[in-house]
């Protein structure tokens, strides 16, 4: 069982090659995962001759997609949207050996076809900014400071002639602080046949998509050509792969906040020393949980999607389902369906027809055996060094858990405000081993090619590309410094104190024997990085503003009042007492009165 | 003889009927909500529950610009993935399955928010971003976040005057890019904002009058935030309950008179004065011509026609004139030295693009001994400079 996946991967490939002619295609692979969690894995083909294609002609595959691969003469798509971090040692390895996986956020690489490099950068902005408009993301912030045009870590999945190819342009963005929720999901199930009404994208709903604790949706278009003819399609696949939490998704949508049960309903271990009526250990089950399709996605299936052409393949059915052949799998009876075992009966496939609500229902139940979890023959993270707000450094580690040596592409595009110093790359490797982990010393034979694109401020980001080499069963650390820029005032985005997101590194696995499973290449991506950058105080510029205007008031004040006012000393003041004020308001009254009188006799004397 | 005034009659009626009913003949709407930040909960689920609203009175997604800066549905704080409410009661989802937002994040910006209204955009901006009105378009303008005396907050970083809100509707009307519009904005002040406003055919309301603040609502304690905004509570109230179909036959001053100041502790304020009829005609608008999308045909007679190549002339004037600047920027880009036939957009993007090298080039190690020698011999004969310059220096 240690191959599954390959396995799993090999009927597909079969399939999609054997009928390569078939226009749409959907499956879904359910596999339950240690610690309550399930893997649902979607997978939807549709296929338009070339032909029919270039005539604008569409009925399976999009038009609103088709459109604009022809508007911006793209060849090949790649768009990837992501979320969450795949637990790798405890869920084993990833579902397509992680080619249809994308870095958290929004990642998109296409091959666009052009003369020059200018003609394929203004395509792929063609492209970006179209995409955008479609799936409600901001994929036009892929500009020329997140584009790069990786060197070995991509190669293109579809078929061309060595005339075409030569004018192929790789390009390759990435958008890490791209939140992905239901806008994007809405999108995406109206490129389907089915539109998400039928089938199992009847199943997709944004509420358990988004709640999930990683998915990841991805669409993929390359031309396939028969061997050995001109014969092409066009194949566009979408994948979805979420993993659930079974107990977190049977919580209800409206009161959705874990409270804690009764104390009636919790099991106790009574083996505790400390347990007694107000002292309780809940049991740990050992047991597989109860679970069932409506309870899970909140939904049954709504039938087979009427388009869907799956009557063909004789090797699988639309729904499968990966668990021991012991455990109990309940379909819901009231409707016809086809069973079929496949595998050793690990994997069971079921054919719903269509018009009729369908479930899978699988009671709590104890196995001998579980499925087999295969390990995954490689580990990767990254991390942040260093302190304080001008350097810092970069270190991932790498680890091979394999028996044979490894090479491997590692891809980072880093922005440009994040300086990287080539010079300070370093790479250490350790192995497992007690005898061995003493000689831990830096090997210059581990990179093999380096690949650099330094950063221009404001222009472009950093692009490097290395071919590592990891002896077996040993972890490879790299290292290197970087320095951070100091940005312009209005470069800073509203949120600047939450720090800036680095795209996740990009690692292929380059397969050293030619089992040719999708070029061969295992794909593991780091989880993307926050880099906190020197913000300034942003209020910085109205302070100032009231500050000089302080300044300038009291200045200006001063100099005015020594202006227009004289000084006399104290003693040279008449001292004021109350009989000279009196004598001075008499005098005043006097006067009054006086001027009044004159008036008057002047009056007479006229 | 006497069929004659019947029939003029009829075409008198007919030609009045057109008169008053040739309104609007699409109806468009702008959501914005400009505050970023959790604790804004409210302000994101007021946009979306009008935008709810109109989307239930029948404008499609196609014509509503949605602008949300910050994503709460999917949220880490959000204890409801994928779900936004604006009420405790948690009886709608706001976010539903089918939500298209058009300017999301970062992108909105008070340079996008002017741009879209007045739609300059570079090219190839997506058709489902621009707001494609014409002069019988009614159009929805809500806005809601944080404000002040003739302004308003976006994402807390900047802000659009009352003053800018002005100029744009102004540059939208010269455009012709709207027949009539409903300016509605729920924030503090919010009557200030569209005191400075000048353009014909507009209806303004506002939450609030100046120096005073516009509350929210209620709070949820299971999102932990409140929910909604009272102006926007009473007014969404008021459309839940009595526009209840399109066909309604509520009008605008239904809507403003049942505002209750206790209700909203604030003092909404109506501007009619730029409607042509002022007061008296607008409150005889119906909610539907604006909330609604109601789609009015209009025929096309020998009048019309003859606009029509009116119309056309002045486009293929206009059209002349672009040719002669395409030409004069065509030379002058020879002058440059640039191959002829490129018009001047290409020309642009061709020298921002030149310095954009292509992909990332292989580092060479080398570490080889010629290199070492070399370095050493430039090192050796400087020294050997350095040494003879003294000898010199002290034999003199």
């Amino acid at each position: 069982m240690s191959f599954f996946y390959s396995i799993l991967f090999f009927l597909w490939f079969f399939i999609s090659h054997a009928h390569a002619t078939s226009d749409y295609y959907e499956r879904l692979l359910l596999r339950p995962l240690p610690q309550s969690a399930l893997l649902a894995s979607f997978n939807f083909r549709s296929n338009a001759s070339s032909t029919s294609f270039d005539r604008q002609h569409f009925r399976y595959f999009p038009r609103s997609l088709g459109q604009i691969l022809q508007h911006a003469h793209t060849k090949e798509l790649h768009l990837r949207f992501s979320l969450g971090r795949w637990d790798d040692e405890n869920w084993g390895t990833r579902p397509w050996n992680g080619t249809r996986e994308g870095g958290t956020g929004v990642e998109l690489w296409a091959w666009v076809e052009a003369e020059t490099n200018e003609e394929a950068n203004s395509r792929w902005l063609t492209l970006t900014n179209a995409l955008s408009g479609l799936f409600c993301a901001s994929l036009n912030f892929i500009d020329s400071t997140k584009t790069i045009r990786p060197a070995m870590t991509f190669e293109h999945e579809g078929k061309y002639t060595v005339k075409s190819e030569k004018n192929l342009h790789l390009l390759h963005g990435t958008l890490p602080h791209e939140v992905v929720c239901t806008e994007n999901l809405t999108p995406f199930l109206k490129l389907l046949p089915c539109k998400g009404k039928a089938g199992i994208s009847s199943l997709l709903d944004g509420h358990k998509l988004f709640d999930a604790t990683w998915q990841t949706m991805a669409i993929d278009v390359r031309p396939v050509c028969k061997q050995d003819s001109l014969d092409c399609v066009l194949e566009m696949e979408q994948t979805v792969d979420m993993v659930l939490d079974i107990e977190r998704s049977a919580r209800p949508r409206d009161n959705p906040i874990p409270r804690p049960p009764p104390l009636e309903d919790v099991e106790c271990d009574t083996s505790k020393p400390y347990n007694a009526e107000d002292t309780c250990f809940p049991i740990v089950k050992d047991s597989e949980p109860a679970w069932s399709v409506t309870g899970v996605f909140g939904r049954p299936i709504k039938g087979a999607c009427p388009l869907a052409e799956n009557y063909h393949s004789q090797s699988s059915g639309m729904i499968c389902i990966n668990v021991p052949p012991e455990r109990e799998v309940i379909p819901s009876s009231e409707l016809k369906y086809e069973e079929r075992s496949h595998n050793g009966g690990f994997l069971r496939c079921y054919e719903p027809s269509a018009g009729a609500d369908f479930d899978l229902t699988l009671p709590e139940q104890q196995l001998s055996i579980k499925a087999p979890i295969e390990q995954p023959r490689m580990y990767a993270s990254r991390s942040f060094t260093g302190n304080g707000q001008e350097r810092g450094g970069v270190r991932a580690v790498i680890t091979n858990n394999s028996p044979e040596s490894v090479s491997l592409s590692y891809l980072e595009s880093l922005p440009w405000f994040m300086k990287l110093y080539l010079h300070t790359l370093r790479t250490t490797v350790k192995p497992f081993t007690l005898s061995t982990s003493t000689e831990e010393d830096a090997h210059s034979d581990l990179i093999r090619e380096v690949y650099y694109r330094p950063a221009v401020d404001r222009h472009r980001g950093t692009h490097l590309e290395l071919l590592l080499n990891i002896p077996p069963l040993s972890s490879l650390t790299l290292t290197y410094d970087f320095e951070k820029a100091i940005l312009r005032y209005t470069e800073y985005p509203p949120d600047a104190n939450r720090g800036f997101d680095v795209a996740p590194a990009v690692i292929r696995m380059l397969s050293s024997s030619n089992s040719s499973l999708h070029g061969g290449s295992t794909y593991l991506r780091t989880t993307s990085l926050l880099l906190p950058l020197p913000t300034p105080d942003f209020s910085m510029p109205y302070n100032v503003i009231i500050l000089t205007s302080t300044v300038m008031a009291l200045g200006f004040g001063s100099i005015f009042n020594l202006l227009v006012r004289r000084f006399v000393a104290a003693d040279e003041v008449p001292a004021l007492d109350s009989n000279e004020l009196r004598s001075k308001v008499l005098g005043q009254i006097e006067r009054l009165k006086r001027s009044f009188r004159g008036k008057g006799a002047v009056g007479k004397e006229d | 003889m006497a069929r004659l005034p019947w029939f003029q009659l009829v075409i008198a009626v007919l030609s009045l009927f057109q008169f008053t009913f040739a309104e609007h003949t699409s109806n468009w709407a702008v959501l914005v909500s400009t505050s970023r930040f959790w604790f804004n909960y409210r302000h994101l689920a007021n946009v979306l529950s009008l935008y709810r609203t109109v989307k239930r009175l029948g404008i499609p997604d196609s014509q509503i610009i949605l602008m949300l800066p910050d994503d709460m549905a999917c949220n880490p704080r959000n204890a409801f993935p994928g779900t936004v409410f604006n009420n405790a009661d948690r009886a709608l989802d706001l976010y539903g399955e089918n939500v298209e937002v058009d300017y999301r994040g970062y992108e909105v910006t008070v340079e996008n928010f002017i741009r879209l209204l007045t739609d300059r955009f570079g090219e190839g901006w997506p058709r489902s971003k621009r707001l494609m009105t014409d002069e019988r378009s009614n159009i929805l303008v809500y806005m809601t976040g944080h404000g002040g005396n003739e302004f308003l907050k976006f994402q807390d970083a900047e802000e659009i005057s009352a003053f800018d809100l002005a100029d744009a509707f102004e540059q939208m009307w010269e455009k012709k890019r709207y027949h009539e519009l409903l300016f509605m904005i729920d924030t503090c002040q919010a009557n200030t904002m569209y005191s400075k406003l000048y353009s014909p055919n507009i209806i303004a309301t506002g939450s609030s009058e100046i120096d005073q603040s516009s509350y929210s609502h209620h709070a949820d304690n299971d999102v932990g935030v409140a929910v909604i905004d009272r102006y926007t509570y009473y007014n969404l109230d008021y459309l839940e309950t009595q526009v209840t179909d399109p066909t309604s036959k509520k009008t605008l001053a239904d809507l403003f008179d049942s505002y209750d100041e206790s209700k909203i502790h604030s003092h909404p304020g109506v501007r009619w004065d730029l409607l042509k009829g002022g007061e008296t005609e607008g409150r005889q608008r119906l909610v539907m011509d604006f909330f609604g999308n109601v789609q009015n045909v209009e025929i096309e007679d020998k009048a019309s026609k003859n606009n029509d190549t009116q119309w056309r002339e002045d486009l293929e004037a206009l059209r002349r004139l672009i040719d002669a600047a395409r030409q004069a920027n065509n030379e002058s880009a020879r002058a440059e030295n640039v191959k002829p036939g490129v018009d001047f957009a290409e020309a642009a993007s061709e020298q921002v693009t030149a310095s954009q090298m292509p992909g990332a080039a292989k580092v060479q190690r080398d570490d080889s001994w010629s290199k070492r020698a070399v370095g050493a011999t430039a090192l050796l004969g400087c020294l050997g400079i350095w040494l003879a310059g003294s000898w010199l220096e002290a034999k003199r």
